[in-house]
């Protein structure tokens, strides 16, 4: 059963809506625990329609909550439906603890670090047509599938045993409103990978100065080297003025393109190669 | 295969893989980092693609999908963007923000898609009410619906690249947007130091 709803638990945002947003993929995922704990159709039925109400938390961290409602359900199921009381007011309070947790975790930290696991890793392989957009090495399509992969598999891979610890954690001390919430020590997790994020952060902007040095300073005078270590820092300046205005990157992307294509394609400047 | 053709699978692809970002998985293989190489690749242009990709992927880690926001679609951005080249026929650099361009542009019905389905929690209860517990059909026909639209507009961009390029002068645009693609590595980079720096200095 708990390998079920651990299957079924990947939909949970499958049916994602503005009014009851993870209703549908949560009722769903609880269903095997439902069918097990109500043999009784007319039981099931309200079962399944009281968990088709609103419910919204971090997907990843959904686990924990469905182990623990299944539990609820199960103890509903032998003890008396008054078991049942206390249910909405627990499954609201972990939703929103893990959606908290699971946000800062998962899409604050673990996803920008698959980018900058793919970057060192194509930087590993001699790849850096990621920082040299006019460079065509020679380069093969496995080594291009590498980088992404890398990070993507880093990335699963724990949000998959996320997942279905989740579950197994929640399922075991179902029926509080912080059941599961001391399953790791999150505060801990969230500094480390914060920690670990700026230092590859921190060598990947190391890496690209260098490399820019590295295949300029051989073939230029010291004034154009500094033009061309000079601007990539006005873009950073650029990108982090912005962000202070509290425009989005687009912003400094588009500003960034209309400058360009005014200087070098109407008003005909000779755009010098940067970059290779 | 023709390049409609090979087109077409890709939107295809892109629907599918596109299902990852929000409704089937979250394995994030619906990132541009995965998709701009896998489709260049199946369109002979695996180089570019993974370049496209990368640097949208760069571009779009600086939104995060909390709370029911819907950001721009980077499997969108990144499929537009590798076909807006290989089958539109633009240079790199304009079909790459064009991708840009396409992946803001998709968030729209990406927000239609999911409030459409608002409509649908009432079918849902009179239906469990009824005492047919089948919740997988609903789920099913939510993904094929976002599979399709994914697929369509990824295509329909596609097209609108390839009648762009018949334009004249279109070619007059490439030194401009030559450099400024030269520059979005540096821009990307700033935003994924920034991230975490903000939360070494916020002490997590």
């Amino acid at each position: 059963m708990l390998f079920k709803m651990f299957l079924r638990s990947f939909f949970i945002q499958a049916g994602w809506n503005y009014e009851r947003f993870q209703s549908l993929g949560f009722a769903f995922a609880l269903q095997p625990a439902l069918e097990k704990a109500w043999p009784d159709r007319e039981k099931l039925k309200a079962a399944l329609l009281r968990h088709l109400q609103i419910f919204n938390t971090q997907p990843y961290m959904a686990s924990f909550v469905i182990g623990n409602i299944a539990r609820m359900e199960e103890r509903a199921a032998e003890a008396g439906e008054d078991q049942l009381k206390h249910m909405p007011g627990v499954k609201q309070a972990l939703a929103s603890s893990f959606a908290s947790i699971g946000d800062r975790i998962f899409w604050g930290r673990l996803k920008p670090m698959t980018v900058q696991i793919c970057l060192l890793v194509w930087s590993a392989c001699g790849f850096y047509g990621w920082l040299f957009t006019g460079m065509d090495g020679a380069v093969s399509f496995g080594v291009l599938l590498a980088g992404p992969l890398a990070g993507i598999a880093a990335y699963s891979v724990f949000s998959v045993y996320i997942r279905w610890k989740g579950l197994k954690a929640g399922y075991a001390c179902g029926g509080s409103a912080n059941c599961a919430l001391d399953a790791a020590n999150w505060p801990r997790l969230i500094r480390l990978l914060s920690a670990a994020g700026f230092a590859m952060s921190l060598a990947i902007a190391l890496l690209a100065f260098g490399l820019l040095a590295g295949f300029n300073c051989g073939s230029c005078r010291p004034a154009d080297l500094l033009l061309k270590l000079g601007l990539p820092l006005a873009v950073l300046a650029l990108h982090r003025v912005m962000r202070a205005l509290g425009r989005s990157v687009f912003f400094s992307a588009g500003l960034i393109l209309a400058a360009s294509v005014l200087l070098f394609s109407l008003l005909g400047l000779q755009p010098f190669e940067l970059y290779l | 295969m023709t390049a409609v053709l090979k087109a077409a699978v890709s939107a295809a692809l892109a629907g599918l893989l596109g299902l990852d970002a929000v409704q089937a998985g979250q394995f994030l293989l619906s990132r541009p980092a995965l998709v701009g190489p896998l489709l260049g690749w199946l369109n002979g242009c695996p180089l570019e693609g993974a370049k496209i990709g990368i640097l949208l992927e760069l571009l779009y880690i600086d939104f995060i999908p909390v709370g029911g926001v819907v950001p721009p679609n980077g499997c969108a951005a990144a499929a537009a963007g590798v076909l807006a080249h290989s089958a539109g026929g633009l240079a790199p650099s304009l079909a790459f923000f064009a991708g840009v361009a396409a992946g803001v542009g998709y968030a729209p019905l990406e927000y239609r898609l999911r409030a459409s389905r608002s409509g649908l929690n009432a079918f849902i209860d009179a239906q469990v009410s009824a005492g047919d517990f089948r919740l997988r059909r609903w789920l099913a026909r939510a993904m094929l619906v976002e599979n399709l639209a994914l697929g369509g507009y990824v295509l329909a961009v596609a097209g609108a690249a390839a009648l762009v390029n018949l334009l004249p002068g279109v070619a007059r645009l490439y030194p401009g947007t030559d450099f400024a693609y030269s520059l979005m590595p540096w821009l990307g980079l700033s935003g994924l130091y920034f991230r975490f720096r903000t939360q070494i200095y916020k002490k997590g």
